[in-house]
């Protein structure tokens, strides 16, 4: 069994909560998604990540008895693991238009918690694409890039998730770039810094097994850079 | 809140006090690899070049680029066309990286993506 046809057969468990109006399929899955036929060949955490609207959280609850391929994690109830290996892990995250991008907070519930992360403010409803029948909501490429940007990660996994981002930005066309910069200059200037930084990092990344090579995309990287740059003041 | 939410979110809150720590410090000296990573995202291809090499740079007008001089010891960088450094017989092509070899050489000698090296003389 492949990754895909493991990603696709997750979608489709998931499917009871994927219907809920403003529920996204969010984070590094979603590059995998975006290729010709979901051909999903990137290498990325064995999970699917469901974003949810904080507002949606009382509809998804009421949808969960129909995960009946899943069930809520002894350690972490915003985590739903399959009963067979054939499927991936779902991670719910919780989505909060009105939340600083900077902050987090946990949503409390017995049930289904949820760690509501204030860069996934920046998502919104984008492509529903159709894979092998199932219908699948996915973010904006400019928002989803941007949560990508200024989400403050460490280590191996920060830099695979920037790989990510270097994924989505093969993907994105005139008008997504144009969304992105209109996004970054609405964040605070310790965001937009930090967006920055993280590109210069993307830049500068060599590469790794399973994903596109970033240094393709050095030169889109620097021409974002220097969109992002101009009009900013007093830049260090 | 379960332990592992918990966990989480206090990770998160350190490292977004670590990153505003980080801003504060943009325009001090601990800001230098931020501006060195920044110079180095403008330029398509680096080398390292001998002392001598990028002396003659200068003196041509390629200007040298502050960064350099806020590491210690400090580095000579300069932006020049490709065809100017094909021209340089020290040369020896690096990795744009922030790597040992990088970072280890006394003098870089940077090509632009954009032809704009006129805009740094």
């Amino acid at each position: 069994m492949t990754f895909r046809d493991r990603l696709l057969a997750t979608i489709r468990a998931a499917q009871p909560v994927l219907e809920v109006q403003g529920v996204l399929v969010i984070g590094s899955e979603v590059p995998n998604l975006l290729e010709p036929g979901a051909a999903a060949t990137l290498v990325v955490s064995q999970l699917l990540d469901i974003g949810v609207p904080v507002d949606r959280h009382p509809t998804v609850k009421r949808r969960l008895d129909e995960l009946r391929e899943f069930e809520p994690s002894a350690d972490e109830p915003s985590v739903w693991v399959p009963r067979s290996p054939g499927l991936l892990e779902l991670n719910f995250v919780g989505m909060d238009p009105h939340q600083d991008p900077a902050e987090a907070y946990v949503l409390e519930d017995a049930r289904l918690p949820l760690l509501v992360f204030g860069a996934l403010s920046l998502l919104s409803l984008g492509a529903v694409i159709e894979v092998e029948g199932t219908r699948v909501p996915l973010p904006r490429l400019a928002g989803l890039l941007l949560e990508k940007l200024i989400t403050d990660r460490t280590g191996e996994k920060g830099e695979r998730d920037l790989l990510v981002a270097s994924a989505l930005l093969a993907t994105a066309g005139r008008a997504d770039s144009e969304e992105l910069e209109q996004a970054y200059r609405r964040l605070r200037p310790e965001l937009r810094h930090a967006a920055r930084s993280n590109l210069t990092i993307l830049s500068l990344l060599g590469p790794r097994n399973g994903m596109p090579d970033p240094r393709l995309r050095r030169a889109e990287v620097a021409a974002l850079l220097r969109r992002l740059e101009a009009g900013e003041g007093d830049l260090p | 809140m379960t332990p592992a939410l918990d966990q989480r979110i206090r990770q998160l809150r350190s490292r977004v006090l670590v990153r505003s720590w980080d801003y504060r410090q943009r325009r001090h000296a601990r800001g230098i690899w931020f501006r060195l990573r920044r110079l180095l995202a403008d330029a398509s291809q680096a080398y390292a070049i001998t002392r001598h090499d990028a002396e003659v740079l200068v003196a041509e007008g390629y200007r040298v680029e502050p960064v350099g001089r806020e590491l210690e010891p400090p580095k000579l960088i300069v932006f020049a066309p490709a065809a100017r450094i094909a021209g340089i017989a020290s040369r020896r092509p690096l990795a744009v990286q922030l790597s040992a070899d990088l970072i280890l050489a006394d003098c870089l000698a940077l090509v632009p993506f954009q032809d704009d090296t006129e805009a740094r003389l």
